[in-house]
């Protein structure tokens, strides 16, 4: 596969075309924080300030409310009235290499023993259009984690900003698809592609934290009783849910039904093993201390999904270092053991 | 301010007058501090006071339930009384360090001046009245003033009212309350119906993290009524209808014991203003009962409390 | 079309020793007053939460009328003494919000005031007729 590339002010004509079939999602200031957001018709420079989104890109495929079916009492039961995702195409534009593969990670989770088709049809009927990066914030540590912020085999066709252009190279046939519709393409030479190399080599030296994840699944499973520990660091932490709802592979959900006599409907919404009452039971709330809180998400992030899924769910995004009130550092937790 | 403040907290904990020293600590980012919550001595060393000390630590004594010394600027320590006004701290458990402070500054406000992204700032050093700010390379100079929270303006008590030692002289308040009321005022501006719009478009945003909730010291219900499903109140799940009632009555239930740290617009991922609720909570209850939290650490809350002369020209 | 068969649908919290008695005695005496009011009855206007006036406003009501004793009548003493400086507050932060205040109406009646409680429902009734159906809530604009 060849590379090709677009000027970047060629994006603006190509958001249109593309507005045209499918739903373009891309990242905007316009709300009081980085968001993806429906294309507003008219900005196309995000390239120029954008870094990543406070929400993470699940949210389009898991959002933080989804209504999943309705019911009303007829003459003869209830009548149920499911409410899939619709069929049209969701091209997402701009999404970052840890954010790609943190779609890839959940995808094992979401299609395991049961294939939830809310969050699978969304995800078949999705185009993922990744943007390196060319500078790493300082929360940043993708690269402890295996993932190189210049490229990935996560998304379906893969774009570096090399100054006026953007480079793009297709990973996957979806990919190919679209830039064979893409109009204001043409080739790359060696030497952009080559310059795009560099770049992604050089963001890759700029990340200097990182985690340490030698010899982790041994080192989560000696240091789980250590009690002290894990007070220690769940001091500060306040208990809301800010971590859990801006990472990429945080993917915990309620469900609840909400009825009067007649009707009601079947809600799924964001929730968070942070907060003191998730583990609420009739009988006990075996979380109910903070500490052991803080402790079941560490260990659910870097050795319980490692030993069922063979990875470990963080793309060292670093959101929830940048967001937490009290800037509890995932870094700092997991080094400690 | 740093020296005395670690001399003073290793002195507290030697001595054994206080289990646990909550102070600031160096943060892992950048231009923040994270809070610093120990038992241990040699940690004692990581305590700072810079000009990034934007936490309200009186939010943790409760939690630790043992003789706690305390680090708390202007703001935070009106908080600190007004959970001793309520009874949910006992004043003899607290060894309070009082900091004076002339403002925090806004990481946000920084960006914008330098016009440049967050990430891009290296350094950022106080002189004076001055910040020094390196970003990409070059130097900038700003007036310290004009990057420090909205909160900060107007600040009538930047040097805690009530300390058992205080850790610098004190700062004279601060006269340009009109700036730390802009948000308001530009809503009081808009009629009733923009109003509605404005936070039926701002609490569509809302992902119910409850950041703002549990970062706020009056916030300490054991079980918030969000959390009550027996009858359930507001629904669990993000709807703008049901953020927007979160929101309300937890503005309601906060008032008369918010203090206008500032906290929970701060933690807020999603950028809700929401100190124009609760500032504007302030402002009505100097208005209506001429109250304002944590001056006096013996008057009795201002709910819990009532005169005959109390105004009902709303009742009929 | 809607709009001419509208007839408000107003709640109202009426605490038990004297609004409730007021409005009680109203009927006993015959005096009419719009059926467009839902009583609830609570022991004390000191009850009120504010989350009572927002759910029922969030519910599609299209008004709030919370009615107490007479300051120094309250049969707990103090509980309208307290519902006084809460009402105060929050009646401020509706307004503030966007919330028509015609919608929200705050009274002293007493068990005696039959004709008083009339007059106030009454009153409160056609003061929401004016502002229209609450839309507030509501997810299309």
């Amino acid at each position: 596969m060849g590379y090709k590339k677009i000027k970047k002010d060629q994006l603006k004509a190509l958001f249109g075309e593309f507005s045209k079939d499918y739903s373009l999602l891309v990242p905007s200031r316009s709300k009081g924080h980085v968001s993806f957001n429906p294309w507003d018709g008219d900005s196309a420079d995000f390239a120029e300030w954008y870094r990543n989104t406070t929400i993470p890109p699940k949210a389009m495929f898991f959002p933080p409310v989804e209504e999943m079916l309705r019911f009303k009492k007829g003459e003869e039961g209830y009548e149920i009235e499911e409410l899939l995702p619709g069929e049209g195409t969701q091209v997402i534009f701009g999404i970052r290499p840890c954010d790609a593969r943190a779609l890839k990670i959940i995808d094992i989770l979401f299609s395991d023993t049961y294939k939830d088709p809310y969050y699978l049809t969304r995800r078949e009927n999705a185009i993922l259009v990744g943007l390196g990066c060319n500078e790493p914030c300082e929360t940043c540590f993708c690269t402890s984690l295996d993932i190189s912020p210049g490229e990935s085999g996560d998304v379906d066709l893969f774009c570096t900003d090399i100054g006026d252009e953007l480079l793009m190279e297709t990973v996957s046939d979806k990919g190919e698809d679209l830039l064979s519709k893409m109009s204001g393409v043409s080739d790359a030479s060696g030497e952009e592609e080559s310059k795009a190399k560099e770049l992604g080599e050089s963001v890759k030296e700029k990340i200097t934290r990182e985690i340490n994840t030698s010899g982790l699944l041994e080192r989560m499973r000696s240091n789980f009783e250590n009690r002290e520990y894990w007070e220690g660091v769940s001091r500060k932490c306040m208990s809301c849910g800010i971590c859990t709802y801006v990472c990429p592979t945080c993917h915990c959900f309620d469900i609840c039904d909400e009825n009067n006599k007649k009707d009601g409907k079947r809600v799924r919404n964001w929730d968070s093993c942070k907060l003191p009452l998730f583990t609420r039971m009739p009988m006990e709330n075996p979380r109910h201390e903070k500490w052991r809180r803080i402790r079941q998400r560490y260990h659910h992030k870097f050795e319980y999904y490692p030993m069922n899924f063979d990875t470990i769910a963080c793309t060292g995004c670093g959101r929830c270092i940048r967001e937490c009130p009290v800037n509890v550092d995932v870094r700092e937790v997991i080094g400690g053991i | 301010m740093e020296n005395k403040l670690k001399e003073e907290a290793g002195k507290l904990l030697k001595e054994g007058k206080v289990d646990y020293i909550i102070g600031f600590g160096k943060g892992t980012v950048k231009f923040r501090t994270s809070p610093l919550i120990t038992n241990k001595e040699e940690d004692l060393d990581n305590l700072v006071i810079n000009p990034f000390i934007a936490n309200n630590l009186s939010r943790y004594p409760i939690e630790l339930k043992s003789r706690v010394g305390i680090v708390v600027k202007g703001c935070d320590s009106r908080s600190l009384t007004s959970l001793i006004q309520d009874n949910k701290l006992n004043r003899e458990d607290l060894v309070i360090l009082g900091v004076p402070c002339e403002g925090v500054v806004d990481i946000k406000k920084v960006a914008d001046q330098s016009k440049a992204e967050i990430d891009q700032i290296t350094d950022i050093n106080r002189e004076g009245d001055s910040l020094a700010v390196q970003v990409n390379g070059s130097s900038k100079t700003i007036p310290f003033r004009d990057v420090v929270f909205d909160k900060c303006y107007g600040c009538a008590h930047p040097t805690p009212l009530e300390y058992d030692i205080l850790l610098g002289s004190e700062v004279p308040p601060s006269l340009e309350t009109e700036k730390s009321l802009k948000g308001i005022k530009e809503l009081e501006e808009m009629d009733a119906s923009d109003r509605w719009k404005f936070w039926k478009e701002q609490f569509s945003k809302c992902i119910r993290c409850y950041g703002c909730r549990n970062v706020c010291p009056a916030c300490f219900c054991e079980r918030c009524f969000v959390d009550v499903n027996m009858p359930q109140w507001v629904s669990t799940y993000a709807t703008w209808q049901d953020n927007l009632v979160f929101q309300l009555i937890r503005t309601l239930h906060v008032t008369g014991r918010c203090s206008d740290c500032g906290e929970c617009e701060r933690a807020c991922p999603v950028g809700i203003p929401l100190r124009s609720l609760q500032r504007k909570m302030v402002e009505e209850i100097k208005d209506l009962f001429g109250y304002e939290v944590g001056i006096d650490k013996d008057s009795p809350p201002v709910f819990t409390h009532y005169e005959a002369t109390d105004p009902e020209d709303f009742i009929k | 079309m809607e709009e001419s068969t509208w007839e408000p649908k107003v709640v109202g919290f009426l605490c038990h020793w004297c609004s409730y008695a007021g409005a009680d005695l109203t009927g006993s005496a015959r005096l009419e007053y719009p059926h467009n009011i839902r009583i609830i009855r609570i022991p004390c206007s000191g009850r009120v939460d504010p989350l009572f006036i927002l759910r029922a406003l969030q519910n599609g009501v299209d008004g709030v009328l919370v009615s107490g004793c007479h300051p120094g009548d309250c049969h707990y003493q103090s509980g309208n003494f307290h519902a006084r400086r809460k009402f105060g507050v929050t009646r401020k932060l509706l307004e503030y919000v966007g919330i028509e205040p015609e919608r929200v109406q705050f009274s002293w009646v007493a068990a005696s005031e039959g004709p008083k409680m009339a007059q106030v429902i009454n009153e409160f009734v056609e003061g929401v007729r004016k502002v229209g159906p609450n839309r507030l809530f509501k997810d299309e604009q």
